[in-house]
């Protein structure tokens, strides 16, 4: 059993953990500090709760472990089915519509999509694998396919591109896990074809959108659940800056920018919404 | 608890004979294979929680064969495969291919038996983790449906709620004829509301 976190630590760890990585945590949480993080005490040999805190405020390894535990990183191939006819079937051949009449000559088209919270890479890898299908000729196209996380071990994992029979089990169809990855022992590669489409690079929400760039479709699922209302606000106000004017916002299926940014405005295609700047 | 429906594959009929007692009196659903090939006919038919397979037999298929047979039809079934003493090296190169486990000859069968339970009792958690994601996944999915009509209703309503603010405020009409108009409108969104 781990150890049971006193009342006046879960104050402080619950503060540590909103600032390190945006997530808010009320309370009634305990349970979850105690399960999450009550291994590092033995590990890290800490007396207490306390004690973790002043150690991984000065250990960048702990931090991001303590990242990696108290996070979620729920994530799988094509999650959802919506947003990826909406982008099959809508965002995606406006988009080059818009883009293609305003490019003169053999130019690439570009388009940039962004995976807001990438986890361990699969939203990005099902856009990258949805754009080969779709496109046919993706050199036709200039690319920049971003996948971000703010935990360490997800982005190296989405990097490299390998996944384990558990997370290919999850979303996949068979024709796709035949076409798009290889056999590494027990585990799935995704082919060169499509890992060299995709980068990803560590980045905190919560921290300023700085260099970055702007993107023609931003995908920020099921992240800011884990925020605070206040900082949902400010992430969504610093998307809407980095969205093209004539981009579109996905966000999960069950969450809602009302009160949160009025800059966007919800659209409907078929039975999914996604949302655009108003004009 | 779930019950396992297992598949055992050896050449030997007295050893396959001494499986099937021990794992059926320990209440597991068992059938027999006595080479590969029967084996794959039978898993290209059937489905198996667990393939218990020895790995050296007679026959263009032996144990490794069966574990590619069963892991190309079921990523989900679990193969243990039986080795000789001398035979350990094939058995790792096995457990490379997808086998989740192996043992032993002679076999000692509270140890097979312990194996057997540990795969019921990740069966069981695998099970309660896809049903609790299918739950979640439908109550989802009806959330997101609710909330993604409100939104679009909220945000259409800001638009009327501009407009009615635009004809109240029109300077070239008198006061009760932007009242009319702004009353029309308003019953309007109250009539698609109700």
């Amino acid at each position: 059993m781990p150890l049971k976190i006193k009342t006046d630590e879960i104050k402080v760890i619950i503060k540590y953990i909103h600032e390190i990585s945006g997530i808010s945590l009320d309370h009634s949480k305990a349970y979850l500090l105690e399960t999450r993080l009550g291994h590092f005490l033995n590990e890290g040999d800490c007396s207490s709760y306390l004690d973790l805190y002043q150690k991984a405020k000065s250990d960048k390894k702990l931090e991001g472990k303590i990242i990696d535990a108290i996070s979620t990183n729920e994530t799988l191939f094509f999650r959802d089915k919506g947003p990826f006819d909406l982008l099959r079937n809508k965002i995606i051949p406006e988009l080059i519509d818009a883009r293609s009449a305003k490019i003169r000559g053999n130019i690439p088209i570009p388009i940039r999509i962004w995976s807001a919270a990438c986890s361990t890479g699969q939203e990005l890898y099902s856009i990258a694998i949805l754009l080969k299908e779709l496109l046919l000729d993706v050199k036709k196209y200039n690319l920049k396919l971003l996948g971000t996380d703010i935990s360490d071990t997800a982005v190296s994992q989405a990097s490299y591109g390998k996944f384990n029979k558990f997370e290919i089990e999850r979303g996949l169809a068979k024709d796709k896990l035949a076409k798009f990855f290889s056999p590494d022992g027990v585990n799935w590669k995704i082919k060169d074809e499509i890992r060299v489409m995709a980068n990803f690079k560590k980045f905190n929400l919560m921290f300023p959108f700085n260099g970055l760039g702007k993107f023609d479709i931003i995908f920020c699922r099921n992240v800011a659940i884990y925020f605070s209302l206040e900082d949902r606000k400010k992430i969504f106000n610093n998307i809407s800056n980095a969205l093209e004017k004539d981009g579109s916002l996905i966000i999960g299926s069950s969450e809602a920018l009302t009160g949160i940014c009025p800059k966007f405005e919800p659209k409907r295609h078929l039975n999914s919404i996604f949302y655009q700047l108003k004009q | 608890m779930t019950d396992l429906k297992i598949l055992v594959v050896d050449d030997d009929p007295v050893t396959l004979l001494l499986i099937k007692k021990k794992i059926i009196s320990a209440d597991y659903e068992v059938e027999t294979a006595t080479n590969g090939e029967e084996a794959v006919d039978l898993i290209s038919g059937n489905y198996y929680d667990v393939v218990l397979t020895d790995l050296m037999m007679p026959g263009d298929i032996d144990g490794i064969g069966v574990l590619e047979a069963t892991k190309k039809l079921y990523r989900q079934t679990e193969v243990i495969l039986i080795t000789a003493y001398a035979s350990v090296d094939n058995a790792v190169e096995a457990m490379q291919k997808g086998a989740s486990d192996y043992i032993q000859k002679p076999i000692n069968f509270d140890e097979l038996l312990l194996r057997l339970d540990k795969i019921r009792g990740l069966k069981a958690l695998i099970k309660d983790a896809v049903d609790l994601r299918e739950a979640m996944d439908v109550t989802e999915k009806n959330a997101g449906h609710t909330i993604q009509d409100l939104e679009l209703e909220i945000s259409h309503l800001q638009k009327r709620i501009s407009e009615i603010k635009k004809v109240l405020s029109m300077e070239d009409r008198d006061h009760p004829k932007r009242i009319n108009i702004a009353l029309a409108m308003l019953s309007a969104i109250e009539n698609n509301l109700s």
